[in-house]
């Protein structure tokens, strides 16, 4: 155990760049297949749903492949850029992502022509922006960390609410409750963490561990429902 | 007893269904089938026809139909994919 935790913190660049690939790959092929459904249906909740998932694998990608490269070609300077590129992308993600489950109460049958600059989603921009400006004020992720834990205590009371009200009628709500619910963890971990503890590799790769499984998760849901004959 | 309010898609899936039942019909006949207002059917005829779901054809003797067009042949096979994707994942 002692060997393989010595091996993981000694290759965590490389395993770095590994979860991006899985995760930027598993992302992908979320937003594909949700863009397929979206452009047969015209649904806005499968819209926003796609969009959270091209965000986070952009964040993801950018965070880890290109702020490795950068980071390799010794230009430091932009590695600022991609820590505010991930950090934009990923709290949008997670704001497009609590959006599709609520879409309906605040747009009706509006339909908006865009899914990325419309009157609700301008005012999530702003809030990513007020974010941003914190973290780099404190010099920390503590702001973005707060609210991901916030936006997915909210997500994990609609999607449980949902799950009740369902009854069994569409069986995937319950993986989608517990990758929801998995994800509030993992942000509460991730809070605690830069709040209390400081960061520690051990715990980190244990953070990037309950990751894939929450984006495999969603995946299963995806290709389960999508592949059916 | 409550009548549930139909959905969107289901409104959709409701159109689609009656035009490839009846292969091409009338627009007076699809709305009377179709049970919606008169002018929740023009928007929603509308949006059909703006996504080519259904094509509208006059001929010389001035006979109106709707049709079935791919897109909307695809929407109806893909119908329970798209339902269950928006009740699993409670979009």
């Amino acid at each position: 155990m002692m060997y393989l935790y010595e091996w993981v913190v000694e290759n965590k660049e490389f395993l770095k760049i590994f979860y991006a690939l899985v995760i930027g790959l598993i992302c992908a092929i979320i937003t594909i297949e949700s863009h397929r459904l979206f452009k047969l249906s015209f649904h806005q909740g499968i819209r926003y749903f796609r969009n959270a998932f091209l965000f986070y694998g952009l964040a993801f990608v950018t965070r880890y492949l290109v702020g490795n490269v950068f980071l390799y070609m010794g230009i430091k300077e932009y590695c600022f850029i991609t820590r505010i590129a991930f950090e934009f992308f990923l709290i949008m993600a997670g704001f497009f992502l609590l959006y599709s489950l609520l879409w309906k109460r605040f747009e009706g049958e509006k339909n908006y022509r865009s899914s990325l600059f419309n009157l609700p989603i301008m005012i999530f921009y702003l809030m990513t922006i007020i974010i941003i400006n914190l973290d780099y004020t404190w010099n920390k992720y503590a702001f973005m960390f707060f609210s991901q834990f916030v936006i997915f205590s909210i997500a994990s009371l609609i999607s449980y609410n949902n799950y009740i009200k369902n009854k069994g009628k569409h069986k995937f709500l319950k993986f989608y409750f517990l990758a929801i619910v998995l994800s509030f963890i993992g942000w509460l971990l991730n809070f605690l963490l830069v709040i209390w503890i400081g960061w520690s590799q051990g715990i980190l790769m244990n953070i990037y561990g309950l990751n894939i499984i929450i984006f495999l998760l969603f995946l299963y849901g995806v290709i389960k429902i999508t592949r059916r004959k | 007893m409550v009548v549930k309010k139909r959905e969107r898609l289901e409104i959709i899936r409701d159109i689609l269904k009656v035009i490839r039942g009846s292969r091409a019909i009338k627009p007076t006949r699809l709305l009377y089938a179709s049970n919606l207002s008169p002018q929740m059917f023009k928007d929603y005829i509308n949006e059909l026809l703006d996504k080519k779901f259904i094509e509208f054809k006059e001929d010389k003797d001035g006979k109106k139909e709707f049709s079935l067009m791919k897109k909307g042949q695809e929407f109806l096979e893909k119908y329970k994919i798209i339902e269950e994707f928006v009740g699993g994942f409670g979009l």
